[in-house]
């Protein structure tokens, strides 16, 4: 009996390590990807939680210009929003302030709702409008593309203008297992809606070799997973990144 | 021998999943708490909360120099073991924190520490020793620091990251005036001419060169903040300063980062598209 307890050991470890690559989260509809309900304070201050829709903002403004420039974090409720910082032209006020945007009075159903889709009836007329590149899973639509083709020109910066690296190096990864394509890591099309500080060097340190980005870890959030889970296109879609990949 | 072997492969296998949490996104240090430093040599020991350090308030005033060099404060929190005996007999804070020094025509500056004080004292204690243990603020407190920090931010020339100011273009078109000397402490000495600006490679294909300016340094640091302990400098191109070395706090990563602008800022360095 006590010679079986290594390898049980081992095959335990091993399935532990493997499940956690392929339990893909569950999409939502495609004009609910990307969507979330903000509730850092408003339920306990009597207001609806805020729905806040990242297709609808990604159309007119690069990922850089809230995550970087207005401060916003990357994970939900993490952003020390409030009412008074909104006011003072802070966080979402820097737009919604009735000069870019829609602004604060009278417009408080707009945003503390608590309706994840609220924006979904514009989802149809806004595809419908632009031609953008159908794919699979998240919005269904090729944002990347979109920048390129020119159908949607998302701005790049507000008031501090971003960095303009011109950092195109294309980065050809090699997967853990060897039945598996590598991926390719694409600069430019990440450039396109990201400063390098947004990646560098807190998701991805620099090192030329050593860190492995494991599918286990991007699973969990880390790394490709801190977007490519929840805003940018999900990984149900396995060709884009690892093109060799048979369907 | 073999089970040995075996229960080391398993041990590492678990040990590996352990470390390598990695990727995750650290939480920005807002514009007004940008190169804030928490003393606490002494403080907690002593029985008063630790000092809140704001590096913008300083630097407003004097250059980097004055402090880390004239005055002689560490480059490192909490390595200097500042005490409030020797604020009290004029060193560290107590050079100008006298209650007799001031500077541009000011009010003179509050006197650190005293081994006698009463109630009305303590609010000057509390200037500086405002961090609460649990490593919070008071809300009012915090809310004061916001509020002083945006009068003076907004009006100076607007930059990404770090405190959201230009603090070179500030200094340059002069915004703010930066002392250098202070009687009885600083000494005079004739200045250096400046090396011309010259450019350092970057190691990976396509990122620009980085363009250095002595010029832009001495003006805050004079030669003895960076040489030699922090560049030694002996000939170019013998130390090689990598980014992971400038991350971990190395060489520029001494003071950018924590104080100077932030690393995260490439293209203020990397200037030289090539």
């Amino acid at each position: 009996m006590k010679h079986l307890l290594i390898p049980v050991l081992l095959v335990i470890l091993v399935t532990v390590e493997a499940s956690a690559n392929f339990n893909l989260p569950p999409l939502p509809p495609r004009e609910e990807f990307g969507n979330i309900l903000i509730d850092r304070t408003s339920e306990a201050n009597g207001q609806q939680p805020v729905n806040f829709s990242h297709w609808l903002h990604r159309t007119k403004f690069t990922c850089r210009v809230c995550h970087g420039e207005l401060d916003f974090l990357m994970k939900r409720n993490a952003t020390e929003i409030t009412e008074r910082g909104n006011r003072s032209g802070k966080f979402c006020g820097a737009c919604h302030n009735g000069k870019i945007a829609f602004r604060h009075n009278g417009n408080c159903d707009k945003c503390h709702n608590g309706e994840v889709g609220y924006s979904n009836k514009r989802f149809d007329d806004f595809m419908l409008k632009t031609s953008l590149p159908m794919t699979m899973a998240g919005n269904g639509v090729n944002w990347s593309a979109g920048i390129s083709s020119g159908a949607i020109k998302p701005q790049t910066y507000i008031k501090k203008k971003s960095q303009d690296m011109n950092f195109e190096k294309e980065l050809l990864l090699e997967a853990e297992m060897s039945i598996i394509p590598p991926a390719i890591f694409p600069h430019k099309a990440h450039a396109a809606w990201l400063d390098c500080d947004n990646c560098h060097p807190d998701l991805f340190n620099i090192k030329k070799k050593g860190t492995h980005f494991s599918m286990a870890e991007i699973m969990k959030g880390n790394y490709c997973g801190v977007c490519h889970l929840s805003v940018a296109f999900p990984m149900d879609e396995c060709k884009r990144c690892h093109p060799g990949m048979r369907e | 021998m073999k089970r040995i072997f075996v229960i080391t492969v398993i041990i590492l296998g678990f040990a590996g999943i352990a470390f390598s949490a990695g990727g995750v996104k650290k939480k920005k240090v807002l514009e007004q708490d940008y190169g804030n430093v928490v003393l606490d040599t002494n403080s907690l020991k002593a029985g008063v909360n630790p000092v809140l350090f704001e590096h913008w308030v300083h630097r407003k005033a004097f250059t980097c120099r004055v402090c880390h060099v004239d005055v002689g404060f560490s480059m490192k929190a909490n390595e200097g073991g500042i005490r409030a005996a020797d604020n009290m007999k004029g060193y560290y804070c107590g050079a100008c924190h006298n209650g007799k020094s001031s500077f541009n025509g000011g009010e003179p500056l509050f006197a650190a520490c005293s081994d006698k004080f009463d109630k009305d004292d303590m609010k000057r204690c509390l200037r500086c020793h405002s961090q609460e243990k649990a490593g919070q603020e008071r809300e009012t407190r915090r809310e004061q620091r916001e509020k002083a920090f945006r009068t003076f931010a907004d009006n100076m020339p607007k930059e990404r990251g770090g405190n959201g100011i230009n603090w070179e273009l500030a200094e340059e078109n002069g915004t703010i005036k930066l002392i250098d000397y202070i009687e009885g402490l600083s000494t005079r000495r004739p200045p250096m001419t400046n090396q011309k600006d010259f450019t350092i490679g970057a190691k990976v294909e396509g990122v620009p060169e980085i363009i250095f300016s002595h010029k832009k340094h001495t003006v805050w640091n004079g030669c003895e903040v960076c040489h030699p302990d922090i560049f030694i400098g002996v000939k170019k191109g013998v130390e090689k300063y990598s980014m992971i070395d400038l991350f971990a706090g190395k060489y520029c990563g001494a003071c950018h980062g924590k104080v100077a602008f932030p690393q995260s800022d490439c293209r203020r360095c990397h200037t030289k598209q090539v």
